[in-house]
């Protein structure tokens, strides 16, 4: 459904350029959940909204990047050559695509009322008439649970609490019919019982409409209940990949096996935590060799620091971005400048 | 046991006036943000409080070191001389009480440094404070060094220059802060660094009693787990007792010796960690536990479905305030509201179903 091929990002800065996304490549198929979970900096949002064309003017994308995007009526189309204000790109953004970000209040316009936005967005991406964009709208906010759908829907986004403006975002995301939806952190600023809610919807709601869907969090735990693949950044790199159990269950990054041993869990409560040592690296001073090399444990000067290790498949879907194993895959071809 | 009680709370309540404008008149509503809380922290003890956004957690904390007046109750400080009850305290002796504790707000530009004169005859700090958001609440005008020392010069109590920085590398170093960080302005530190910094600023003072306020939750999973450690090394060196606020049920398990569970202004639960988790009373401690989402994917997700929203605490529902979306409500529960009482050894709950 969606194929990222050889993305790079660079920002031009007062500092000079900076990269936060570094030849990133994946693929999202019709109705599963592909999680990309990273710290911050870790460039798990800059690479998403580069899918929508939404990256700031300083933003340098890479000549080689692919966007394959295959579109509702099964065209494919490359999301990377679409001119900026076409016609075709105004589609994909929110008619194919749709997206939810983590603070709702600031994607909501206050001055206009709920419904107003719903409607506006119903018209732009179907053909309905006022009337009938309306009875969509209250439909959709209906559906995701949002009591008193027809009253409701005459508000003003200040008037909702936080859980229900987050509903109404995801009402609004969805309303348009997108075929794709890019979640980034949607719960992160909610309480645990209302992100149960909405994280309980989202599945639902998937499952009815059957869209693909890119799940953004840095919450391992929440990636563990939506996401049936998972991505791992670290510093703009996909470190390790594949189904998220199996990522989870059997960690091969030293990254993964940190973040992993880093959550407090009660089944631990009085062993100490383990977290991963040092800090994250500025992204204005990026490690040479692997970008992990100065927190990894397993590290190997002269090798880790001066080399960037490989992506190693190890299965179906399944690869990970490290010496460690692609040593133990491919020792023979392995050549480490002197 | 009861002889290491350092802070008693006992009935605290804090209502904030809402005034809303009319053509005219002006009509006062009272929202009550902390509605009758009792509870104790003992010396060198961490008492974890959880909560959802509008439960009254960082009212409590702010309400026990007098950074916001209690509008009933006693907050009593047991010094080794003497019990000071601070819901009480007034004019004079209220400052010089916040000169005793001396809590360090350095949010931008607001600093109490420039009330250094005031503060002169100021005693043993013994109460601080660490805010959330390691980026707002250090000033970016002063070195780590001066930031530091703040408490200190504040509070009067150190004038010596080499004194002061004496004890400053002495806590920098065991905040594992580097001593060449010292000079450097805090712009050029990361987020755990900067967390670091609040630490060694809030405990250079040594005090008794720190309120950790969502002290970790800005933090990276990576680094929380070392600032949850530090806190913890710190509190075993130093035996100062720490009201730990978040809402990340999971660091607060690991941080804490007993939690404290809020709902809109009320405690519901309070009992030891491992009884509060494991054997949880209430249903609304039963509801959030269950939303927490484990990272295993072979735990079972399956949250308690609580009807609605969390109620504004303006107008707090009647009678038990959990009843609205509570699974198990009876229209005995909307009527009278349940007691708060001792269902098993230091184990406290208010509900009439327990």
């Amino acid at each position: 459904m969606l194929k990222v091929d050889n993305l790079t990002i660079s920002f031009r800065t007062d500092e000079g350029l900076i990269t936060p996304v570094q030849d990133v490549s994946f693929e999202v198929k019709a109705g599963r959940t592909l999680g990309i979970v990273g710290e911050s900096g870790s460039g798990k949002s800059v690479s998403t909204k580069a899918l929508m064309r939404l990256l700031p003017g300083n933003a340098l994308v890479s000549p080689d990047a692919r966007m394959a995007y295959v579109n509702k009526a099964g065209e494919t189309v490359n999301v990377e050559s679409l001119k900026p204000n076409s016609r075709a790109l105004r589609q994909l953004r929110g008619g194919e695509i749709g997206m939810i970000f983590q603070e709702p209040m600031a994607s909501f316009s206050p001055v206009y009322t709920i419904g107003n936005q719903m409607i506006e967005a119903i018209r732009l991406h179907r053909k309905a008439s006022k009337k009938e964009a309306r009875e969509i709208a209250i439909d959709m906010l209906d559906r995701v649970g949002i009591s008193n759908a027809s009253a409701r829907v005459d508000q003003y986004p200040h008037e909702l609490s936080g859980g229900m403006r987050q509903r109404a975002m995801i009402a609004l995301a969805l309303s348009a019919g997108p075929a794709l939806l890019i979640a980034d952190e949607p719960t992160t600023a909610l309480d645990v019982t209302i992100q149960a809610q909405v994280l309980e919807l989202m599945g639902d709601l998937q499952r009815d409409l059957g869209m693909g869907m890119i799940f953004i969090t840095h919450d391992l735990g929440v990636i563990a209940q939506v996401a049936d693949d998972v991505v791992v950044m670290y510093l703009g790199k996909i470190v390790e990949r594949g189904a998220t159990a199996e990522v989870i269950r059997n960690p091969r990054h030293p990254y993964t096996q940190g973040l992993l041993k880093a959550i407090p869990s009660l089944d631990t409560l009085h062993d100490r935590l383990s977290p991963v040592p040092g800090d994250i690296p500025s992204p204005t001073e990026r490690p040479s060799g692997c970008p992990f090399h100065t927190r990894c444990g397993q590290m190997r000067a002269g090798q880790c620091d001066v080399v960037e290790p490989p992506e190693v498949q190890l299965g179906e879907g399944r690869a990970v971005r490290c010496w460690l194993d692609a040593e133990v895959s491919q020792s023979a071809k392995l050549e480490i400048p002197a | 046991m009861k002889d290491d009680v350092l802070i008693e709370v006992k009935d605290l309540e804090v209502r904030f006036p809402i005034k809303k404008k009319k053509l005219f008149s002006t009509e006062t509503q009272e929202l009550r943000a902390v509605d009758g809380v009792t509870f104790d922290i003992r010396r060198g003890e961490t008492v974890g409080l959880v909560g959802e956004s509008g439960s009254g957690k960082t009212t409590v904390g702010r309400a026990i070191l007098r950074a916001i007046d209690p509008s009933d109750g006693d907050v009593i400080f047991h010094t080794k001389k003497r019990d000071v009850d601070l819901g009480h305290l007034e004019g004079e002796d209220l400052r010089r009480f916040r000169k005793k504790m001396n809590m360090v707000f350095s949010e931008g530009s607001h600093s109490l440094s420039d009330m250094a004169s005031d503060l002169l005859r100021a005693f043993r700090p013994r109460m601080s404070l660490v805010f959330q958001d390691p980026y707002s609440s250090l000033n970016p005008r002063m070195t780590v060094r001066d930031i530091i020392a703040e408490p200190l010069v504040a509070g009067g109590l150190m004038t010596d220059r080499d004194k002061i920085d004496k004890r400053v590398r002495k806590i920098a170093k065991r905040c594992k802060l580097n001593l060449e960080h010292l000079r450097r302005f805090p712009h050029a530190f990361s987020g755990g660094q900067r967390q670091r910094i609040c630490i060694a600023r809030a405990l250079v003072t040594k005090p008794d009693f720190v309120v950790c306020d969502e002290s970790v939750s800005a933090l990276d999973v990576s680094i929380q787990a070392e600032i949850v450690n530090l806190l913890k090394d710190l509190q075993e060196e130093m035996g100062v007792a720490f009201l730990f606020i978040a809402h990340d049920l999971s660091v607060v398990a690991q941080m804490s010796h007993r939690v404290a569970v809020m709902y809109v202004g009320k405690f519901v639960e309070y009992a030891p960690t491992e009884s509060l988790f494991f054997e949880p009373r209430h249903p609304y401690t039963k509801a959030l536990l269950s939303a927490i989402p484990q990272a295993d994917p072979d735990a079972r997700f399956d949250p308690v479905r609580l009807k609605g929203e969390i109620p504004n605490p303006l107008a707090a529902p009647s009678g038990c305030r959990f009843h609205t979306r509570c699974p198990i409500a009876t229209e005995e529960c909307a009527r009278s509201e349940p007691e708060w009482r001792e269902v098993a050894p230091e184990h406290f709950v208010a509900c009439h179903k327990v």
